[in-house]
């Protein structure tokens, strides 16, 4: 026969387990919590990292090319990006730079196809944002297109180049304008 | 002598007679086939020897004609014998660099047809005047007495616009210089660029395509020159066609050439190839005439023909 003294007991027993169960669970769920944000600040820190080492790399690689283009050396420049292209085929900063110095010699339609390779590679340059934004210098570049190729497509619609050229230009607007791809 | 009427002469030789008008219907039947299904001659300006030119554009003759259903034949030609063989209308179709089309156009009516795209200029390309790096020269004053090589005479980015170049700062080449050279034979190109780098000249004219080639293949690097000078960019080697040609043909060669692809295919030689890849271009372009202008002013600078005084 149960008691009322002992029924309490129990009862208090009871009571004291659960809560220590309960204090346990949120504990398990503070520290599993803790160890998700740990994660997500991991790969934050790792991109940031590749993102840093990627620009170092950057720096390096093309710092000659830019010394050449701060020496108005247009055209050994585009040699040494020659040179670079060999190794790091697909790197969109060498494009960028080719375009930049395309433009600046009066090859539109191939700057303009630099640009585009260089942004479908990587959005970093049209980004405001960004350390290695050309956003503005390309934006220049897709305005002064604009005017000259559909001036020249007007003349001449069948003009593939002028029509491929077209299509980048407006490529390139749309990511200036915050599109994707 | 005993006499035969021409009649019994026929009869007597009948055999012959039906022989000889046979081969007369045949001639006569080519002759009209010829009329009517022309050979399209196209007159490629020789770069360095005609077995390389045969290589290079024998696949794009064949494309042409297997494209637009006449029939095309490659001639080569040397630069010098150019505008006499066109003029003779040994071929009514010519791929030639940039200056020998403004010379036939301005003398000979050419129409422009389309230009050829390679390196990273496209359509066009520039004039260089270069020196080793460790030489110690670094403006184009600093060429007065020195020995300088150029590239081929006639040559738009070789020759013509580095003289212009020259001319414009100050430095007459036929006076300012020790003296300068245009080597010999063929490969004239390559051996600017080598005749430099090995130390028989001080300075040399290089296409800026040709460096850009050259690098790329690694036979020279960025860092072994010094560009002096560079032109602005101009047309580079270029389709024409003879004013008498019909529009029809002229279009579709024209459309034709727009629609090569680096993937556009041509029976050549027993094989099937690919056609930009064997010409060592990138594809084509329509070109305005306005835009072989800063050209012609260099020519006419430079006292270059069709500009030339004596």
């Amino acid at each position: 026969m149960l008691t009322r003294g002992l029924f309490d007991k129990l009862l208090w027993l009871a009571l004291l387990v659960l809560a220590a169960a309960l204090v346990l669970v949120v504990v398990r769920a503070a520290g599993s919590s803790e160890s998700a944000g740990s994660k997500v600040l991991d790969k934050a820190m790792e991109r940031a990292m590749t993102y840093q080492s990627r620009v170092a790399l950057i720096r390096e690689l093309y710092g000659p090319v830019e010394t050449l283009l701060q020496a108005g050396q247009d055209q050994s420049a585009l040699l040494k990006l020659a040179e670079i292209e060999k190794t790091y085929p697909g790197e969109a900063h060498g494009q960028i730079l080719k375009g930049s110095i395309q433009a600046r010699l009066g090859a539109i339609d191939e700057a303009v196809a630099s640009y585009a390779t260089g942004v479908k590679l990587r959005g970093d340059y049209v980004d405001k944002e960004n350390p290695l934004s050309r956003r503005t210098e390309i934006g220049r570049v897709v305005e002064s297109g604009l005017q000259t190729v559909s001036a020249r497509l007007a003349a001449n619609p069948d003009n593939r180049t002028a029509q491929a050229t077209m299509k980048q230009l407006y490529y390139l607007q749309s990511r200036l304008a915050g599109g994707c791809e | 002598m005993k006499l035969i009427s021409l009649a019994s002469l026929f009869k007597s030789r009948l055999g012959l007679v039906g022989l000889s008008l046979a081969i007369l219907s045949l001639l006569a039947a080519c002759k009209g086939e010829e009329r009517s299904n022309p050979v399209y001659r196209i007159g490629y300006m020789n770069c360095n020897t005609e077995p390389e030119t045969i290589a290079r554009f024998g696949p794009l003759t064949a494309y042409l004609s297997e494209k637009t259903g006449l029939k095309f034949e490659a001639v080569t030609v040397n630069t010098e014998d150019f505008e006499e063989r066109f003029n003779q209308g040994e071929f009514a179709f010519t791929h030639t660099n940039s200056l020998l089309y403004v010379i036939l156009k301005e003398r000979s009516g050419l129409k422009l047809l389309a230009s050829e795209k390679r390196g990273q200029f496209g359509a066009r390309s520039a004039g260089t005047i270069i020196a080793r790096k460790d030489s110690g020269i670094t403006t184009l004053a600093d060429l007065k007495g020195k020995r300088l090589v150029f590239g081929p005479f006639m040559a738009p980015t070789g020759f013509v616009a580095q003289y212009d170049l020259l001319l414009r700062a100050g430095v007459d080449p036929e006076k300012d210089l020790a003296y300068y050279a245009v080597p010999p034979g063929s490969y004239k190109h390559e051996k600017v660029l080598y005749g430099l780098l090995y130390g028989q000249y001080d300075a040399a004219a290089a296409p800026a395509l040709d460096l850009e080639v050259m690098t790329r293949e690694g036979k020279i690097a960025a860092d072994d020159f010094v560009v002096l000078a560079q032109s602005v960019i101009i047309p580079y080697c270029t389709f024409g066609v003879g004013k008498d040609v019909d529009s029809k043909v002229v279009d579709k060669v024209r459309k034709a050439l727009a629609e090569l692809t680096p993937e556009s295919t041509a029976e050549f030689a027993g094989e099937r190839v690919k056609v930009l890849k064997a010409a060592w271009v990138d594809g084509f372009e329509e070109l305005l005439d306005s835009d072989f202008d800063p050209l012609r002013e260099m020519a006419k600078r430079a006292k270059m023909p069709p500009y030339e005084e004596y």
